[in-house]
C-alpha cells in the first residue's frame, strides 16, 4: 500500500459513526422525500467529492448526510409509520426490481401524509435526474502547487537554413 | 348386410339441386383514397397511443431513476467510511508483517517511494492491492458478489 506513516489517514475514532440500517426498499420507498429533505447536505457532499476526489476531505460532510438520514427517517417513524410501511412493504413484493409503479396508490396516502404531518413536499418526476446547482461556502479545493522544473529552451531558429525546393509552389497554401 | 329395416335410399332433394354457381365474381372495388386513408388513420392513432404510453413509462422509469439518485450520497457516504477504515487496516497489516525486515519503511520499497506523489492525492488502488493480507477467496466472493444475487 502505497501509504507513508507521515500520510494522513483517518481513525477507527473518527470513522465510526452510526450507521443506517435500512434495507433496499425502505430507501427506495423513502428516496424521494429524503432528497428533497436532505437537498443541501447531500449537494454539499456529492460536490465536494467531485472536487477532491478525496474520501479523507469529505469525511464530516459524509456525517452530515448520514445524521441527516437519520433525522429525516427518524420523522418518518414518528409520523408516518403505518403509510410508509404499507408502501415500502408494496415496493418490496410488487417487483423485482423495486419499480414504483404498482404501489402508486401507497405511495399516494404516503404523499398526503408527508405533506401534512411532516411538512416535505415529494419533488416533481424528474428532480434529482436534472442537474441542479449548488451554492457553498466551502473554498473551492485546489491542489498545492509543486515547483515545475525549468522550461526546455527554445530551438534554434531556422531561418536560411532549409533550402527552397525547386518545383514547390511560389503562392499559395502550402508555399 | 342389406336388411329392409332403417334403409333408405341416399336421394337428392326434392325438386332436385339448385343451379351450379359458375358465373365469375370480381367484388366490389374499394376506392385507393379510402385504402390509404384508413391506412394513415390507423397509424395516426396506433402512433398517437404509442408516444402516450412512451411518455408514461418513461416516467416511472425516471421516478426510478431519481429514487437511486436521490440515496446515492448516503450510501456513497457509507462506503467511503469502510473504505477508509479498510485502507487503515491494510497499513497496520503491513507493520505488523515487516517489522522485522530491517530498512523497510511503510508505503515505499526500502525507503524509495513507490508513486510520485508530490500534491497528496488519493490513491486509488485496484482490488488485488485493497485484499492483498485476506484469503484469496475474500477478494473472489468480493469480484464475483453480483453473480450471488
Amino acid at each position: 500500500m502505497p501509504w507513508k506513516e507521515t500520510d494522513y489517514l483517518p481513525s477507527y475514532e473518527e470513522l465510526t459513526v452510526p450507521e443506517l440500517t435500512l434495507t433496499t426498499p425502505v430507501m427506495r420507498a423513502g428516496a424521494l422525500h429524503f432528497g428533497k429533505y436532505c437537498d443541501n447536505q447531500c449537494k454539499e457532499f456529492m460536490l465536494c467529492y467531485y472536487e477532491t476526489m478525496d474520501p479523507r476531505k469529505c469525511l464530516n460532510e459524509g456525517k452530515e448526510v448520514t445524521r441527516c438520514g437519520f433525522e429525516f427517517f427518524g420523522k418518518v417513524k414518528k409520523h408516518c409509520a403505518d403509510e410508509f410501511t404499507k408502501f415500502h412493504e408494496c415496493i418490496d413484493f410488487s417487483s423485482r426490481d423495486l419499480i414504483f409503479k404498482p404501489c402508486k396508490k401507497q405511495q399516494k396516502i404516503f404523499d398526503v401524509c408527508m405533506r401534512e404531518k411532516v411538512g416535505i413536499e415529494r419533488p416533481p418526476v424528474g428532480y434529482f435526474s436534472l442537474t441542479r446547482v449548488h451554492h457553498t461556502e466551502r473554498p473551492k479545493h485546489t491542489l498545492p502547487k509543486i515547483p515545475l522544473p525549468d522550461p526546455i529552451p527554445d530551438p534554434p531558429s531556422v531561418e536560411g537554413r532549409i533550402p527552397k525546393h525547386k518545383y514547390w509552389p511560389k503562392r499559395g497554401l502550402f508555399s | 348386410m342389406a336388411s329392409s329395416g332403417g334403409y333408405t335410399q341416399d336421394l337428392p332433394p326434392q325438386g332436385g339441386y339448385g343451379p351450379i354457381d359458375w358465373a365469375k365474381r370480381i367484388p366490389k372495388r374499394v376506392n385507393g383514397f379510402m385504402v390509404f386513408g384508413s391506412f394513415i388513420a390507423f397509424t395516426t392513432a396506433a402512433w398517437v397511443i404509442f408516444m402516450h404510453r412512451r411518455r408514461i413509462e418513461k416516467g416511472h422509469d425516471l421516478e426510478v431513476n431519481d429514487a437511486r439518485i436521490a440515496v446515492h450520497p448516503l450510501y456513497e457516504a457509507e462506503r467511503h467510511r469502510m473504505l477508509m477504515r479498510l485502507h487503515r487496516q491494510n497499513r497496520d497489516e503491513e507493520r505488523e508483517l515487516m517489522k522485522n525486515v530491517p530498512g523497510w519503511e511503510l508505503g515505499t520499497f526500502y525507503g524509495e517511494p513507490v508513486f510520485y506523489n508530490m500534491r497528496e492525492r488519493f490513491y486509488h488502488p485496484t482490488l488485488e492491492e485493497l485484499y492483498a493480507h485476506t484469503k484469496w477467496y475474500d477478494i473472489y466472493n468480493k469480484a464475483f458478489e453480483k453473480l450471488e444475487h
